[in-house]
């Protein structure tokens, strides 16, 4: 996905063999990576992977074994107050104060930084499109309102980055959609967005970079795109004969893939006519094979060419280990 | 000023005032215990102040002395000093107890400085009527344990009980007329209790008539004084009127000492 | 320094709205206005009983409440350790006599002194733990201590800011109870008594009543001192279950844990004596004000300044303990 976004060499956040142990289990056990301002960068992961641990060691709320983590230079671990006040997160749900309003909840965050007025407050709240309800209490907001508060927040000291984790969980699909608009629009502005999730279509959509954890390891790191071009794809043919089709495709050693339904998404297969051909191949070779297959007096009704999804890569990668 | 900054500044102004009054509080307090009080400047309190007393009504009744005064033994509790009270109610005389002052064991020894303390000054001085019951634990000192060790006094230790004691009682006496001259003072007489036992029948008898009759003579000496026999109510009625301790009246006995005190005190 | 003096005051003001929002101060206030005339009316009721078998005349009252004490001073059956009570408070009601000053006037301020005195070991303790156990422990049930801790904030000015809230909130408590007392006994006994004196200084050595110690305190200022020493209590008490707010994680569970230690010292010192060592607990050293009207201490040996020192360390050991947990601590939930 290309975004179009400025994304310049100033390193924001740096993480260098993050490790974390907790008893005598290695929660994170080597975690390196570094986030460029204007950039939307995913950490993927499925759960339990050490995503929310390496995320609260970003922050400070956990302390890591071994490693570093430094945002604009300033070490975490011994300058908080210049580190974390680059920094707006939101660490799992955005838990405010539920008996306080919204505005209360932010006038609380701005007396603990400095330089935050009453027009900032008014500012964010308009950004985040939460000035009808602002002074209700948030015990009566929906989980929409309490992420855009969340968010607010997150805004309110003018951070260079943004830490937001599962920020699309529990949203309904129009919340999701304005929280991704919204995500890429802070992006375009300069900031540093660091995304979590489980879902791969998710990072698809939204990042630029990600960085792939299991079992407290970094898989990869790369631009989506290149980690896309890195897999082989698959390409749907619908031939007419079929049959002959199939045995043609075979003879050009071209491999066919029995087990579509596991392969690929569910909502893609439906797509696909009853006798539809799955191969596994390099999408630039169908430029080759098409002549052949007509010379050969076979009918080709379409190719379709298949973006490999995340949970692709990440069976390739993981051998099969699989996403939740 | 918005509403959150109006919560912080009444909040912090009341804490902060508060902190302050408790904190000089706390160093005062601990001034003040630790500091003795002839050295630091505080204020001693008077001693001796005088009380003003209301002028005794002629029935109020203040009882005075040992367990029998108290009332020991009696299972409704009430005592010689309550029934005597019921009994002037009845006859139609404005009655009420003002104290009783009885304390179990309690010796002539132990009651003369008691009359010192301003307490029981009042108590009597409030008084028309004081019923004091003495000298049954000098006379048989350790007997109320006699249940229990078996033993008892013997004839000589109770002589030398009396005379030992008929000092203390002259002074007790004495003291009560300073007290309060205007009462009626009544004696409740000593009985034997032991009477029923062989060994303690004759020498107890002795030492109670001996006693008894040092009382009279110290009593006749002031105005206003009765001394009420009870010798005789007992001697042959040991198990009707004693409670279960062997030593002290029962609801009975103590009926028949109170109806004893209201037939001898003047009534007009 | 006036800089991070003045960050520190923005905490602060955060922790004393959040507990003002939170209602809980308010919870303590109600609890207050419910149960103080519930207390005054009983003491009412009490003292009508009282005047119908003594008539209006204290001394008469005093007199016979000296003398049924020292009957039972002669019973065996009356235990040891209560008859050192009652010896004093024997010589103390004699002295009150002696200087011909009532001490059971009713009034307001009397009754308040009355209830301070009762209500140092367990009932203002209750308050205070209320509000304390609550104050970080709430953080973390809620979930709001990750956004409290990712604020370019050091985790101790978090802390401290806390904790100077506590004992702002302490202060507040104590100084309600004893006005809403004083408020509501008024209305049942009328407002005077400040001047009325209070003898002090009554001590127990061995089996005698030293009285060289002896002196009058006018009762405001009697009231003033015990309010003072129930906040160092208070204080002490309050540290020790903010430690256990920081320790424990669910609001609930420290709040048994304080109660089960408060109670426990009730018990502890009604049975102690025998087992001298349990001084050094905090739960026993809690009614400082005995000092101040003489009650014997439980536990021989105890004294004023040692109880103020066994408070002290436990307060100064469950701060240390809760500064370094909290700043060390890892926020895994």
């Amino acid at each position: 996905m290309h975004h179009g976004t400025q994304v310049n060499d100033e390193i924001i956040l740096s993480v260098e063999h993050l490790k974390k142990r907790i008893g005598k289990r290695w929660i994170v056990q080597d975690v390196s990576f570094e986030v460029r301002a204007g950039e939307i960068f995913g950490f993927l992961g499925p759960n339990g992977a050490g995503k929310t641990t390496t995320i609260r060691m970003l922050v400070d709320l956990i302390r890591p074994t071994e490693g570093q983590v430094s945002i604009c230079g300033y070490d975490v671990q011994k300058q908080p107050e210049l580190a974390l006040g680059l920094v707006g997160s939101i660490v799992e749900n955005p838990e405010v104060y539920t008996y306080l309003t919204g505005w209360e909840n932010l006038e609380q965050f701005a007396r603990m930084m400095p330089g935050i007025d009453a027009g900032r407050l008014q500012e964010v709240v308009d950004l985040v499109g939460l000035d009808q309800r602002i002074h209700d209490r948030v015990r009566t907001y929906s989980l929409g309102m309490r992420q855009r508060l969340g968010i607010a927040q997150a805004l309110l000291g003018r951070p260079k980055l943004l830490i937001l984790d599962e920020p699309t969980n529990g949203l309904d699909p129009k919340g999701i959609k304005e929280m991704r608009s919204f995500i890429r629009r802070l992006a375009k502005e300069g900031l540093a967005v660091f995304v979590s999730s489980h879902l791969l279509s998710e990072i698809q959509v939204l990042c630029d970079r990600v960085a792939i954890i299991s079992r407290g390891r970094v898989l990869a790191v790369g631009a989506v795109n290149e980690l896309i071009d890195t897999s082989k794809g698959y390409v749907v043919w619908e031939l007419e004969p079929s049959s002959a089709g199939e045995e043609m495709l075979q003879e050009l050693g071209i491999s066919i893939i029995r087990n579509a339904d596991e392969v690929l998404d569910d909502a893609i297969i439906a797509g696909f006519g009853s006798r539809a051909i799955v191969t596994q191949m390099q999408a630039d070779a169908v430029a080759d094979i098409v002549p052949r297959l007509v010379n050969s007096g076979l009918q080709v009704r379409s190719v379709q060419k298949i973006i490999p999804t995340l949970e692709q890569l990440f069976l390739e990668m993981t051998d099969g280990e699989g996403v939740e | 000023m918005n509403k959150s900054s109006r919560i912080w500044r009444i909040t912090g102004l009341l804490s902060a005032v508060s902190t302050l009054l408790l904190i000089l509080g706390f160093l005062y307090a601990v001034y003040d215990m630790t500091v003795p009080a002839n050295q630091a400047s505080k204020a001693k309190p008077e001693t001796g102040v005088q009380m003003s007393v209301a002028a005794a009504a002629p029935y109020d009744l203040t009882a005075i002395g040992d367990s029998l005064a108290k009332g020991t033994g009696d299972d409704t509790g009430k005592g010689f000093a309550r029934r005597t009270v019921e009994l002037l109610t009845k006859k139609d005389k404005e009655s009420q107890l003002i104290n009783n002052l009885g304390i179990n064991g309690l010796t002539t020894k132990a009651l003369l400085p008691m009359l010192d303390e301003s307490g029981v000054q009042y108590g009597l001085k409030q008084a028309g009527i004081i019923i004091l019951s003495i000298g049954g634990n000098d006379l048989f000192a350790g007997a109320h344990g006699y249940k229990n060790s078996g033993e008892l006094p013997s004839a000589a230790e109770m002589d030398a009980a009396v005379a030992a004691s008929g000092e203390n009682f002259k002074q007790i006496v004495k003291k009560l007329r300073e007290i309060n001259p205007d009462a009626q003072l009544v004696y409740v007489g000593l009985y034997n209790p032991f009477a029923d036992l062989k060994d303690m029948r004759e020498a107890g008898d002795r030492a109670v008539a001996h006693w008894n009759t040092n009382v009279l003579d110290t009593m006749n000496q002031y105005q206003g004084t009765i001394v009420v026999p009870t010798y005789d109510l007992f001697t042959n009625n040991l198990d009707r009127y004693l409670s279960g301790d062997h030593f002290h009246p029962n609801g009975e006995g103590y009926q028949m000492i109170a109806e004893r005190i209201v037939q001898s005190i003047a009534l007009n | 320094m006036v800089k991070a003096l003045n960050s520190l005051l923005l905490l602060v003001k955060n922790e004393t709205i959040k507990m003002i929002k939170k209602k809980r101060f308010y919870v303590v206030l109600l609890v207050l206005i419910v149960l103080v005339p519930m207390f005054a009316y009983a003491q009412m009721r009490e003292s009508t009983t009282k005047r119908e078998k003594f008539g209006a005349d204290w001394r008469r009252e005093v007199q016979q409440a000296i003398t049924d004490n020292q009957n039972s001073l002669g019973s065996d059956r009356v235990p040891e350790e209560w008859k050192k009570y009652r010896k004093i408070y024997i010589e103390q009601m004699k002295y009150y006599l002696e200087h011909d000053v009532n001490p059971i006037q009713s009034g307001g301020v009397t009754f308040t002194r009355e209830f301070l005195n009762n209500a140092s070991t367990l009932f203002i303790p209750l308050l205070i733990m209320g509000v304390a156990s609550d104050i970080v422990s709430s953080e973390r049930t809620a979930g709001t201590i990750k956004m409290l801790l990712t604020r370019p904030v050091r985790r101790w000015k978090i802390l401290l800011s806390k904790l100077i809230t506590l004992i702002m909130f302490v202060s507040l408590i104590i100084v309600s109870t004893l006005l809403v007392c004083y408020l509501v006994s008024g209305l049942f006994f009328g407002y005077g008594g400040f001047q009325l004196p209070v003898f002090s200084g009554f001590q127990l050595n061995g089996s005698e009543v030293d009285m060289s110690n002896v002196h009058a305190v006018p009762q405001w200022k009697y009231i003033c001192m015990q309010a003072g020493l129930i906040w160092f209590v208070g204080i002490t008490v309050a540290m020790l279950a903010f430690m256990v707010s920081v320790l424990v994680r669910s609001t609930s569970a420290s709040i048994v844990i304080m109660m089960a230690a408060l109670i426990a010292g009730t018990i502890l010192s009604n049975m102690a004596s025998a087992w001298t060592s349990a001084k050094y607990l905090f739960m026993v050293n809690l009614g400082l004000t005995n000092y101040l009207s003489g009650t014997p201490a439980p536990i021989e040996g105890m004294t004023l300044g040692f109880s103020l020192a066994v408070l002290a360390v436990w307060a100064a050991c469950s701060t240390i303990v809760s500064f370094l947990v909290f700043t060390k601590q890892d926020i895994l939930n």
